[in-house]
């Protein structure tokens, strides 16, 4: 059991070490925390209006108890999503595995460490969640100090069957499917196979949404105590255990309580077992790459002279295409945003035409709603911020070589440009089709997108060359743990959308031409001062001191 | 030639890393620059290439001043760092195309450099394997084959044998020699005191960020008048107690 505490221990050490950070990511993060704490009551507020709001309605039937057994549900769904991809990440493709697999220590034992941090982010997550809920219900519902104590030490226990089930579920493949053996593919394609099961739920979610089976179900259920629970919760027993251990009164709800945490104990052994046995045989032998043979004609034909600027730009796209953290965030999860928002839109129409919502809105109030809803998206493309933090420990390539500075970091930014083409395209693709707007919309929409585009990949480019992460050893943590996502939405999307919002309440700004005029005119003045902050940060040689 | 004059570095909360370090390289020899580990060596080296600035003094190859005229100066070297984990997701035949842009090499030249390097170094047929498969001393090779595809007159070597071949070594150890015997600059660190030995027309031993001796391995022995092996001399110079 030591050995096995030890290597929990280092692994934590390891994924939270602070080696090549500095203070000003401390000063950024309580920048942060002092703009979320607003956000704090903001969410509390809101889930204390929605348990009470729900308490109020069900507690006159008995029902109030399907509150807690909607919060074990959705939460253990939440977990078991988020379960998924950090088992994944931790399990087989974090690079300290091979440090790990010649010690002598059992595969159980590394499994454990493994854990650790998947655990960790679990806890959060649930703390987040499970606990304004917990008790805001036991203050609705005038819970004695026994609920609260069973609620908390319950939460202790909670993340253990998702991430159990997860981890089976993930073991499982990797050992008998072990997609081709190869660790990108595995990657992408386990990445994509996450994303794929987020959309289908919601279109499960949606089709089943049938309100008429729905109110007779219902009806039928509300008539006995807790029956709606027990409809609810009828595909996960656990999440009834959970809410009847919180709900029911005396020692009836001891006795769930103890079954609660007997079944979570017997989900870790689970997990120790099935571990022991499909663990190794799924991590050893994955690869990286592929090797092939070319012939000296094809290597001859692969010889060709290009531009410096473009050079750059296609050894840029080649590295994220072909990484694929870099490829899952940049791209993948930038194509989610257009998609997730067209299926949406297209399933709650029923599939019948969109075509012409925009025309309640004036043509002025049409750009302006194109303009923010494109910007939001193009702001959340992680292409930019993570610009100069992909290179890690590569960083000083750029500084040896005979490379412009400035060309390099021009090239960067059509990086993000061109990988964001792909979200204007399915934009493009959700305007025309769904929406069917006019052309004339279309033009200046697109090339208003075009110059945000620019502009997001160029302030996205100039805050990682402010805050960069260079001192990684797996891709995942250029994207994770940081705060750069939020500040790239702070500072791409917040002012321009509240200029947004300023002219939509500006009466002498009319039609739809002025106000594209009104927008390009700053756009182009908020780039030339991100370029101007850029290029003084180069003048300062700023590239030779994040080193 | 490459001349450090007067040059200074240190890093915030730590030691001075370099105390006014004075070197001239010359054209035509092969200089090998010693020091224990955390003597400043790489610092040294990443000041010459350009990767960290100098804070005192200055750094000119072939006249060129690397913080005044930098695209100049990188131009006319070449640099070999001591970690060749670089450009991983690119294929070897990428990589070479990518230096052949940057250096705005001829086409038909780099077909001819790349045939002839990639098969001197044995790694032709994985030309079109990402650099990530390669172990550590043909990223090591595809890295060397970069820099000598261009033709550069100052080679800057950081550890350049460390994970290579013997017939590799010895195959890169002939053409440094070919090239300072042409009139050129090679300056590559070692730990190896034997290849130091054998190879290095002069040696520059720094320890704690000064320099300790510049000169031949004769002179070296005249000075501290010794008949012992370089290895002796160095470990007494370097012994701080």
């Amino acid at each position: 059991m030591s050995k096995t505490w030890i290597v929990m221990k280092n692994m934590l050490k390891i994924h939270y070490s602070r080696a090549g950070n500095n203070n000003s990511q401390i000063i950024l993060l309580s920048i942060a925390g002092i703009f979320l704490f607003p956000f704090l009551f903001f969410y509390l507020g809101l889930i204390n209006n929605a348990v009470s709001g729900l308490y109020e309605l069900l507690e006159p039937f008995g029902q109030s108890s399907v509150i807690i057994g909607l919060l074990f549900l959705l939460l253990t769904a939440l977990l078991f999503i988020i379960s998924f991809v950090l088992v994944i990440s931790s399990f087989y493709f974090a690079e300290d595995i091979n440090s790990f697999i010649p010690l002598p220590i059992q595969p159980y034992q590394i499994l454990l460490g493994k854990a650790t941090v998947p655990l960790l982010y679990l806890y959060v997550t649930t703390f987040a969640i499970y606990f304004p809920v917990l008790f805001y219900f036991g203050s609705n519902s005038n819970a004695s100090i026994v609920y609260y104590l069973l609620g908390i030490i319950l939460f202790v226990f909670l993340p253990f069957i998702p991430f159990v089930l997860a981890a089976i579920f993930v073991m499982f493949i990797m050992r008998f499917v072990n997609i081709a053996k190869n660790k990108d593919r595995s990657k992408v394609l386990g990445g994509i196979f996450v994303l794929l099961m987020i959309i289908l739920l919601n279109v499960v979610v949606r089709l089943n949404a049938n309100p008429d089976e729905m109110m007779e179900n219902f009806a039928q259920f509300i008539q006995e105590k807790d029956g709606l629970l027990q409809m609810i919760t009828a595909a996960y027993p656990p999440a009834l255990i959970g809410s009847k251990a919180l709900t029911v009164a005396g020692w009836e709800s001891l006795l769930y309580f103890l079954l609660m945490i007997s079944i979570s104990i017997g989900f870790i052994f689970l997990f120790i077992i099935v571990g022991q046995k499909l663990y190794l045989g799924g991590v050893l032998g994955i690869n990286v790459g592929n090797k092939k043979n070319i012939s000296s004609e094809r290597l001859h034909k692969k010889l060709r002279k290009h531009p410096v600027w473009l050079s750059y730009l296609q050894k840029e796209l080649r590295i994220i295409f072909r990484t694929p953290t870099f490829f899952m965030q940049c791209v993948v999860q930038s194509l989610f945003g257009p998609i997730f928002l067209v299926i949406i839109l297209m399933m709650d129409s029923n599939f019948n035409s969109l075509s012409g919502t925009l025309d309640q809105f004036s043509y002025k109030q049409q750009i302006l709603i194109l303009f923010a809803a494109t910007l939001f998206i193009l702001s959340a493309n992680a292409t930019g911020i993570s610009s100069i933090s992909r290179e890690g420990k590569s960083w000083h390539t750029n500084l040896f070589l005979p490379l412009d500075l400035k060309q390099v970091f021009l090239s960067k930014i059509a990086a993000g440009w061109t990988i964001n083409l792909v979200s204007i395209l399915l934009i493009a693709i959700g305007l025309i089709v769904v929406l069917d707007i006019s052309w004339l919309l279309f033009s200046l929409w697109l090339a208003l997108s075009f110059v945000a585009s620019w502009f997001t990949s160029l302030m996205g480019t100039y805050l990682d060359f402010s805050h960069p992460k260079l001192h990684w050893t797996d891709e995942q943590e250029v994207f994770k743990a940081r705060l750069i996502g939020f500040l790239a939405l702070l500072f791409e999307f917040v002012p321009l959308g509240i200029i947004v919002v300023i002219i939509w309440n500006t009466p002498f700004v009319q039609g739809g031409i002025v106000t594209f005029v009104l927008l390009l005119l700053l756009m182009f003045i908020a780039t030339a001062l991100v370029h101007y902050l850029l290029q003084k940060k180069i003048s300062n040689k700023d590239y030779q001191k994040i080193i | 030639m490459i001349e450090i004059k007067d040059v200074s570095k240190d890093f915030a909360g730590k030691k001075r890393a370099i105390d006014s370090l004075n070197l001239t390289i010359p054209d035509g020899k092969i200089v090998g620059f010693l020091g224990p580990n955390g003597a400043g060596k790489s610092t040294t080296i990443k000041m010459m290439t350009g990767i960290l600035p100098i804070d005192d003094g200055s750094i000119t190859l072939n006249g060129h001043d690397i913080e005044k005229q930098p695209l100049q100066a990188k131009k006319i070297f070449g640099y070999v760092p001591d970690q060749p984990d670089m450009f991983l997701r690119l294929r070897g035949i990428e990589y070479l195309n990518f230096i052949g842009d940057i250096f705005d090499i001829p086409v038909d030249i780099r077909k001819e450099q790349i045939e002839t390097l990639t098969e001197t170094f044995n790694i032709h047929d994985a030309l079109g394997d990402y650099i990530q498969t390669y172990s550590h001393g043909m990223r090591q090779k595809i890295i060397v084959t970069g820099v000598l595809l261009h033709d550069p007159d100052i080679w800057i070597l950081d550890e350049p044998l460390t994970g290579l071949d013997p017939k590799s070594a010895y195959m890169l150890k002939e053409m440094m020699r070919e090239h300072a015997n042409k009139g050129n600059t090679v300056f590559f660190s070692s730990h190896g005191l034997e290849v130091v030995e054998q190879l290095c027309d002069e040696v520059a031993i720094i320890h704690n960020g000064k320099l300790l001796f510049y000169g031949t391995l004769d002179e070296m022995r005249k000075t501290y008048q010794s008949d012992q092996s370089l290895e002796h001399v160095f470990l007494e110079l370097t012994n701080d107690e």
